[in-house]
């Protein structure tokens, strides 16, 4: 297979700083967490993108995330993507992430899980407005724990 | 226990019976429990009676039962200060209990150090021969040049010994050979093939056991200097290394010769300072016992030497954690009746393809001398990611005959629905007349099996 030029520089010379920034844009952008490049003469590069919320996040977008529309009922659950004590807040700024009536776009922050000092972020899979939170602020919710609802947008 | 504990709660980082089986345990001293727990074990028993019940991630056990970090802040989060860790999953990970400790918790076990010595087999078979804890004879290194060097090992080691490869491992790169006059060659063709397959044609050889069993001590020590051995217990029914069916003590056995080298193993563990409940392995053929390897943890059998000693294990952890001294001497120790354990597992009693489902009947038997460690409940879900036992059935008496009476008893009382389990097995083996007569080797089982599928 071959690279668009344009997004792949060739990789005869270690590209410059701000390629290889460029390019952890991209991954980050496509959300991926790794690339690696290497030539015939045994050049290897590898550009890797920290997760957000690195290290409990690793590998954490998986079921709970999920989109599932709740039967009858039209609305999306956001599920907690590890455990922690729920903030609803924004700690430095004191605004609700997503109160009841809110739109929120995908993967927006809706809440975090915080654990001692570190803290999750949990996304919203769907765009929609912000139904119901279900969970109460500083609860020590489980993994997959049901936090709020969203209705999605209508396409 | 007094007002002045290290812990007063402990998070259980395991599943199954045995997360059950510690919870009990906490109770019984008064200390708090903490289940976690993967989103597939949300109905387990133990997590509907703990006082705190967290779930930390997916069915994955990577995600979760395996999950050093996210144990280590599920603790943090919970409230408690000690973590056991069970049997299986990350019970004998040395750098995991290292972390419980630099974070200032206590784990229910021996040192890192320990561990870790333990699970390396040249230390932990160097730290058995220094301790005087009979290993395989053998050459106890490689192999000399001259070739009447190594008849001269060989003989002393005594045949048949088995030729094995530095390099090799898999059942790869090694040699049985019966009698003197076989040795040169054997061992001119096991080097070359070493050299081919790995690179490396060192040799080392082990008097070869042939149809040995596997005979293991528990021992438990106090963080006082004491250490105690609490009898032997025969394991030797194994299919594809997996135990079936344990007893203690082990049929045919005197018990001097179990006393000989269970109070070696008791002074090992003084010798290297080791903390908790622990279990030496050994092969057992022809009166001479050889080191395997020591588990560093609480095992699935323990129940069968607790029911012949009387001595709580699990609650002894706890108390050892703590900081206590043993209450008990080893001449309180008496070794009374017999006693058997079937692992019941949920699968084929034929083919052992696992068989997970919801169970829609559980009906347990009782009785004197019958006892049943199991987190299964009428209607609870044997999940597809985890092992299959679904319990154990611990039968005693007076006499090894008295036990296998009232185990037959009692597996014909159960009744299990929903999904298959390997009861049927268990009762053709307490029929088995060999079984019965008692002192089958390890390879026993899988030739029965053989046999049954010939026929």
């Amino acid at each position: 297979m071959s690279n668009p030029p344009e997004l792949v520089p060739d990789f005869d010379r270690l590209p410059e700083p701000g390629e290889i920034s460029q390019i952890a844009t991209w991954l980050a952008e496509a959300r991926l967490d790794s690339l690696e490049l290497s030539n015939d003469a045994g050049l290897r590069l590898r550009i890797r993108v920290p997760a957000a919320a690195a290290p409990v996040e690793k590998g954490m977008a998986s079921e709970p995330a999920m989109p599932q529309a709740e039967a009858g009922e039209g609305t999306v659950t956001v599920r907690a993507p590890y455990f922690g004590k729920l903030c609803l807040t924004h700690p430095m700024r004191d605004s609700v992430f997503a109160p009841v009536g809110a739109t929120v776009g995908q993967d927006d922050v809706v809440a975090l899980l915080t654990l001692g000092s570190l803290q999750v972020p949990v996304r919203a899979p769907v765009g929609g407005v912000v139904e119901q939170v279900v969970a109460q602020p500083d609860e020590l919710l489980g993994y997959g724990a049901a936090i709020l609802q969203i209705r999605p947008d209508q396409d | 226990m007094s007002d002045t504990l290290r812990f007063k709660r402990v998070l259980i980082a395991n599943r199954g019976e045995i997360a059950l089986r510690i919870q009990r345990a906490c109770r019984q001293l008064g200390l708090e429990t903490v289940a976690v727990y993967s989103e597939a074990d949300a109905d387990s028993r133990h997590v509907h009676e703990a006082d705190v019940a967290l779930c930390i991630g997916p069915a994955a056990a990577a995600r979760s039962y395996l999950d050093p970090d996210g144990l280590l802040l599920a603790a943090r989060m919970t409230g408690a200060t000690a973590i056991h860790p069970g049997y299986g999953f990350l019970s004998e990970n040395a750098d995991f209990a290292d972390a419980v400790e630099a974070a200032g918790l206590t784990f229910i076990g021996p040192t890192g150090a320990s561990i870790r010595m333990m699970g390396d087999k040249i230390t932990a078979k160097q730290a058995m021969r220094d301790a005087n804890v009979p290993c395989v004879p053998g050459s106890d290194g490689p192999l000399p040049a001259a070739m009447e060097d190594v008849h001269a090992v060989a003989r002393q080691v005594g045949f048949p010994v088995i030729v094995k490869a530095s390099g090799g491992g898999g059942g790869r790169g090694m040699r049985v050979v019966e009698r003197a006059e076989d040795l040169t060659q054997a061992v001119a063709l096991t080097a070359k093939e070493a050299q081919q397959a790995f690179g490396n044609p060192t040799l080392y050889l082990e008097r070869f056991m042939q149809k040995p069993r596997h005979i293991e001590i528990q021992v438990l020590c106090d963080t006082h200097g004491t250490a105690l051995w609490l009898g032997a217990r025969d394991c030797s029914l194994q299919r594809r290394h997996q135990k079936v069916l344990e007893e203690a003590s082990p049929p045919g056995i005197a018990p001097e010769t179990i006393a000989e080298i269970g109070a070696r193993c008791a002074q090992a563990c003084r010798r290297i300072g080791y903390r908790g409940a622990g279990t030496f392995e050994f092969l057992y053929e022809d009166g001479v016992f050889a080191f395997i390897e020591m588990n560093t943890r609480v095992q699935v059998e323990h129940p069968i030497t607790e029911e012949i000693t009387g001595v709580d294990i699990v609650a002894e952890q706890l108390r050892i954690a703590q900081g206590e001294a043993l209450r008990i001497r080893q001449e309180d120790i008496r070794l009374r009746g017999h006693a058997i354990e079937c692992r019941l597992n949920a699968e084929d009693p034929f083919t052992f393809v696992p068989s997970p489902g919801t169970i829609t009947r559980w009906d347990l038997p009782g009785g004197p001398g019958i006892r049943v460690d199991t987190h299964v409940v009428s209607g609870y879900t044997v999940q597809p990611y985890y092992d299959s036992l679904i319990g154990k059935v611990i039968g005693y008496g007076a006499s090894r005959a008295e036990a296998i009476a009232r185990l037959r008893t009692a597996l014909a009382e159960m009744r299990v629905e929903g999904v298959a389990t390997n009861i049927a097995l268990h009762q053709d083996l307490l029929a088995d007349p060999h079984f019965q007569r008692g002192g089958v080797d390890i390879h026993y089982l899988e030739r029965w099996l053989a046999e049954r599928t010939a026929s």
